[in-house]
């Protein structure tokens, strides 16, 4: 019998949410694959130190069978502390006397701290190296067809390289499944989001998939049913080359987030359309025209340190819910709608009628970002008296 | 030591694919101080795979400081698999012994981020992608570097050299290649592969694609019709009947 795989997401020994949309996918995957073929069994794996709570956790709410792979090389101790970040260039730094700010979550080697932990969970750490080992491993045991991986920066580490170990196809970033005569089609997002590539893997292989988060909806409760469960020992078995060539040392956090963006009624947010940084200005002077709005940012803005990390939004940014959110030159990255979907209503303002933040807008101004502001502007200066930000 | 940072041609402009520049740039800033602070000697390789107009790319690698550059020349197709990608820098990075290859996290048209692990996996080396930081290396054995998870995170890596790293956006800013250095560059060889001379059996693709199709839409997504004042106006009415000034 076939199997799909599906890789739980684990960090610091809790399971991430992507999972259950894994499992959800893999239920579509099972219900258009062709009927001649037998019905295939979806199979959770679940990588850690200690996998056995995980598991249990994962196959009473799925009602999948699990296969916990323990691995004990993925073991790390607790350890807090605060760290200062040493930047490059570090004197422009200092002058502007903002140094970001890492709290230190988990070390390896380091002594647990006194007392108690706190908060902190036992970090169950990842290594793309011992992922990629493991999983050949039980792929070349099981066989299966399809294997399901979250589309993060912990999956898309590991996925490319799986692929090539097992000789399967890989399709990353899936964003829809399909099917036709001819089998499965996925879609994945090209082009700046502007357009979905429709991909089909070519016959007589497995194939690997990286799902994106906040696609398929997660379908899980208490089953019935518990599924059933297995545990397997499975040293990391470096193939040839002695030890471990990546080394965890530690994870950071940042410290400070922007509580200005998540509180805001209203976000204004800029992105790469509005060419210049002295523009910014601009931005902020729209904002300040409502009573309570904070100046947002996509990634790019802050890649180029145009603005500071605490205006981004995005996944790798700041999460907000606001009840307005404007986008002004924003095309719409997928990085950054995630971070922004939550709001009531979204406006989005850009010269490309092509842009796909249209596509995720309630209202659409297909205008250059300045010139409309400018005209916004002067109407509300006229429509309210006591209006003036100058 | 030896650097090879892959790059690629995208858009209808045929820039380098801004990732790229980002992992060019951190292999000229650790030439750089490799060479300063530690007296290291250091090449700097860049490699393309793509059709002959994508020496372009090469000649302003070699304005930002490239030493020297790789071409291997395909036809233009509309799809290519990563793993394919992935197979023919392969081809080209095992024929000196790189203790470092960078490329950028993904490139900003097919947007897959697969190359780099792949290329990885192919040439049995470890890969650390999403790096956001890099130190300099202080012995030959080993790298340190961070990589960028989500919500905030960062891991911190120790690295067996040779490795292959993604370079995320954000580590750095990228210098404009130099006028002087991009005239030099004119008189600069760029060695060519020819695609049937690395591989005599073509490279089997193991994937196809089969079109491409607008997204759909998540919400309703009104076009405000008119002169730019009455797009003001009617925006400016939304605001008041939504109680959202």
């Amino acid at each position: 019998m076939k199997q799909i795989f599906v890789i739980a997401e684990i960090f610091a020994n809790q399971i991430r949410p992507v999972t259950w949309e894994l499992v959800a996918a893999a239920r579509v995957i099972e219900k258009n694959l062709p009927s001649q073929q037998s019905s295939p069994a979806i199979h959770v794996i679940v990588p850690a130190d200690h996998p056995l709570p995980l598991a249990e956790t994962i196959a009473q709410r799925t009602g999948m069978d699990v296969i916990g792979l323990q691995i004990p090389e993925l073991k790390t101790e607790p350890f807090a502390k605060t760290i200062e970040e040493p930047q490059k260039g570090t004197k422009k730094h200092k002058e502007k006397g903002r140094k970001a700010r890492w709290d230190c979550m988990w070390e390896r080697g380091a002594p647990a701290p006194h007392g108690d932990s706190g908060s902190l969970a036992r970090g169950s750490a990842y290594s793309g190296e011992i992922y990629i080992s493991c999983i050949e491993q039980l792929a070349e045991e099981l066989n299966p067809s399809h294997i399901l991986i979250a589309h993060t920066p912990q999956g898309q580490d590991f996925a490319p390289g799986l692929a090539v170990g097992i000789n399967a196809a890989s399709v990353p970033a899936v964003n829809g499944i399909r099917t036709d005569e001819e089998g499965l089609i996925y879609s994945r997002p090209v082009f700046d989001n502007s357009r979905n590539l429709l991909v089909r893997p070519t016959q007589h292989r497995p194939v690997v998939l990286t799902v994106m988060p906040g696609i398929f909806k997660a379908a899980v409760g208490e089953e019935q049913k518990s599924g059933r469960l297995e545990i397997r020992d499975l040293p990391h078995q470096p193939a040839g080359y002695g030890d471990q060539r990546i080394r965890h040392r530690r994870t950071l956090k940042r410290s400070c987030e922007n509580q200005a963006l998540k509180e805001a009624k209203v976000i204004v947010a800029a992105g790469r359309g509005i060419k210049e940084k002295e523009n910014l200005k601009e931005i902020f002077e729209f904002a300040q025209s409502f009573s309570s709005a904070a100046v947002g940012a996509s990634r790019p803005l802050i890649d180029m340190k145009w603005i500071e990390y605490q205006h981004q939004v995005g996944i790798t940014g700041a999460t907000v819910s606001p009840r307005l959110y404007i986008a002004c030159g924003i095309s719409g990255s997928s990085q950054h709608l995630a971070g922004m979907k939550k709001a009531e209503f979204v406006v989005a303002i850009n010269k490309n009628p092509e842009a796909p933040i249209f596509l995720h807008a309630d209202l659409c101004i297909i205008e250059d970002v300045f010139e409309f502001i400018d005209v916004f502007l002067t109407k509300r200066g006229k429509s309210n008296g006591f209006y003036d930000f100058k | 030591m030896k650097i090879l940072v892959c790059i690629k041609q995208v858009g209808d402009d045929g820039e380098t694919n801004r990732f790229d520049v980002h992992a060019l740039e951190e292999a000229l800033d650790l030439k750089d101080q490799l060479q300063t602070q530690l007296s290291k000697s250091v090449v700097l390789d860049v490699v393309t795979v793509g059709p002959p107009g994508a020496c372009k790319i090469i000649r302003r690698a070699f304005g930002m400081g490239a030493d020297r550059g790789f071409h291997c020349v395909t036809e233009k197709p509309d799809f290519v698999s990563s793993f394919v990608t992935a197979t023919r820098l392969a081809a080209v990075a095992q024929k000196e012994p790189y203790d470092l290859i960078l490329t950028g996290i993904m490139s900003a048209d097919m947007m897959a981020g697969q190359t780099g692990p792949m290329l990885a996996k192919i040439l049995g080396l470890p890969c650390a992608t999403s790096v956001i930081k890099t130190s300099v290396p202080s012995s030959d054995m080993t790298i340190e570097v961070e990589r960028e998870l989500d919500n905030g995170l960062r891991d911190c890596l120790t690295i067996t050299m040779p490795a292959v790293l993604t370079i995320q956006a954000g580590i750095n800013t990228p210098r404009y290649p130099k006028l002087s250095s991009m005239l030099a560059a004119g008189q600069k060889k760029i060695e060519t592969f020819k695609e049937l001379d690395l591989f005599p059996e073509p490279i089997q693709a193991r994937e196809i694609s089969i079109g491409t199709e607008y997204p759909k839409k998540t919400r309703s997504g009104r076009v405000l019709e008119g002169s730019l004042s009455d797009k003001a106006a009617e925006f400016l009415a939304f605001l008041k009947e939504k109680d959202l000034l």
